[in-house]
């Protein structure tokens, strides 16, 4: 038990003092999880809304797919994403392997299915009676899409948290992909899993509580949301 | 009725949900400035009717001409002028401002949008100090329904289309809702199509009357349909058995339908049943309401006979003379052959 109590104690003289190699870790985090959100949201978001708003052939079998997506385990797009943009890979001539882009492209392919799936729902959630009311005040199909957007707003704010929280706790992706150097694509996660393999716990729980912290204000952040 | 009095022209209309036909309509006129009420039981297709009206879907044959001219959802010509209130007003999940004002934005009249806003509210009753402010979930029901009504009010449609707008409002509200219609057609001449349950504020409000059942517009006013199970007792007669041993003897239909209609005016009412061999229907039931009706003085009566409700017209005469009044017990008579199958 001593040794967890001094682990927190030391975790917060490295966050206070400014340890450059815990700080570069969460800055790597923060860098490559808002690049892969900024991402998977602008694609995710137009796909989920088609998915949800329109019905066409193949839906059902599309909407199969993107929810197997859903359960796509880390390690298996790490693979995936290293075989493409290894030396050997297809893309291997842009130099992706063991950079941050590498990183950010496939917690991209982890986030993308998430904030598509959960948008598709929330779309298909929306009240029948909010279509009709809308084409009954006037309202022209822009109009309506955009105003089914913003009725569903907490809903698809809900999806990006969900899936801002998937990328920000992999692990799988950004070791296979990113290996782990540190100073360079060291993430908070990769980070305490060689701190706690090293028997480092304080570093290791210094790096959790950030990164709780990081998940504690995303979630603070979508109820001031609510709210206003 | 010349095509320039019309606000619609519906001609030949069927309109069908996956295989199964709701509405089948040849003709029908509504004329500019009236108040049409929709009477029928639920699934009789009044709802499809009225969104068929507010051009919020198309019907699957046929067309409707509005102001003379045939138009389809979307058409900017009629997406500003008619507006639909639906049974279970849909609130945006924003304040009652701007859910009042949510209209007049999209089509950018922003021009003294707080005082248009203002008056709408005051129209149907409700205070602007105390609800522009309040949030979509901090309203009853009654006061939903008429914020929603404000919001289509302010629009100053030339159609207002209402789908049981009093189904779940108290007294009070119902009476504003009717007051703000009625303002609605003698302020700027909006023609309106209201559907109710409610015979007696459908009366009240309105010009004429549609009854629809199964999708077809069968008579102008209210009737009495009696559905089955019906029992075959030759070739030529059907019974049904009510819940208190009482039997309803109809001719049999010359084809395969199950719903039957005895008009109002085939119905006559009696204090003791005549002698056998006369009329072949005389049931024993009460008075359950009698309702004035204003355009022609004449008095809807309905009259409950065990699980069923039948109601007829009575002249004041009649009412005096057999000194009626809800509460008393009465004999219905009509012929077996009056009966209409539908």
């Amino acid at each position: 038990m001593d040794f967890i109590v001094a682990g927190f104690i030391k975790a917060f003289e490295l966050l206070i003092s400014g340890d450059s190699s815990t700080w570069t870790a969460v800055w790597a985090t923060l860098k490559v999880s808002t690049c892969s959100m900024l991402l998977s949201i602008g694609a995710g978001l137009p796909c989920g809304f088609l998915l949800g708003y329109f019905d066409f052939k193949g839906k059902k079998h599309l909407r199969t797919i993107l929810d197997t997506m859903l359960a796509l385990p880390t390690v298996f797009i790490g693979l995936a994403v290293y075989a493409f943009i290894s030396h050997q890979g297809p893309l291997g001539e842009f130099g992706l392997l063991f950079t941050l882009t590498g990183i950010a492209i496939g917690q991209t392919i982890l986030a993308f299915p998430i904030v598509a799936a959960l948008t598709a729902s929330t779309i298909e959630s929306i009240d029948h009676d909010l279509k009709l009311t809308l084409v009954t005040l006037g309202a022209g199909k822009r109009n309506i899409i955009t105003t089914c957007l913003w009725e569903v707003r907490f809903g698809i704010l809900a999806a990006a948290v969900t899936a801002y929280g998937r990328v920000l706790t992999e692990v799988g992706i950004s070791m296979m992909v990113g290996g782990n150097i540190k100073y360079h694509t060291r993430t908070i996660t990769t980070a305490i899993a060689l701190e706690t393999n090293k028997g480092l716990f304080a570093d290791g729980i210094a790096l959790g509580l950030v990164l709780i912290m990081i998940a504690f204000i995303v979630n603070l952040s979508l109820s001031f949301l609510r709210k206003q | 009725m010349t095509q320039t009095d019309l606000a619609y022209h519906l001609k030949n209309i069927q309109h069908y949900y996956e295989n199964t036909k709701v509405l089948d309509i040849d003709d029908l006129k509504i004329r500019k400035g009236s108040i049409t009420g929709l009477l029928g039981p639920n699934g009789s297709g009044k709802s499809t009717l009225l969104k068929l009206l507010a051009f919020a879907q198309k019907p699957t044959m046929g067309s409707i001409f509005y102001n003379g001219r045939i138009e389809f959802p979307f058409s900017p010509t009629v997406r500003s002028k008619v507006t639909l209130l639906t049974q279970k007003p849909y609130l945006l999940k924003r304040i009652v401002f701007e859910n009042i004002a949510y209209g007049l934005k999209i089509r950018k009249e922003t021009k003294f949008l707080e005082d248009q806003v203002k008056k709408a509210l005051l129209t149907v009753g409700l205070d602007y100090q105390n609800f522009a402010a309040r949030k979509w979930h901090e309203l009853s029901g009654g006061e939903a329904q008429r914020v929603a009504m404000a919001a289509r009010l302010i629009l100053k449609p030339e159609v207002l289309l209402l789908d049981e707008p009093i189904a779940s409002v108290d007294t009070e509200s119902a009476k504003l809702i009717r007051k703000a219609s009625l303002k609605a057609r003698d302020n700027w001449g909006a023609t309106l199509v209201i559907a109710s349950h409610d015979l007696q504020w459908l009366y009240s409000i309105s010009d004429k009357q549609l009854s629809i059942f199964k999708g077809n517009i069968f008579s102008t006013g209210m009737e009495n349909i009696i559905t089955g199970p019906f029992v075959k007792t030759d070739e030529k007669s059907l019974v049904k058995k009510l819940g208190d041993g009482q039997i309803i003897t109809l001719k049999a239909p010359t084809q395969e339908v199950c719903t039957a209609v005895i008009r109002k005016k085939n119905i006559s009412i009696a204090l003791e049943r005549q002698p056998a061999g006369g009329v072949d229907n005389q049931l024993s039931g009460h008075i359950i309401s009698m309702l004035l009706e204003k355009k022609n003085g004449q008095i809807m009566a309905t009259i409950s006979i065990n699980d069923l409700s039948l109601i007829l017209r009575l002249s004041p005469d009649q009412i005096s003379h057999l000194d009626l009044y809800p509460g008393k017990k009465v004999i219905l008579q009509f012929h077996s052959n009056d009966v209409e199958w539908i």
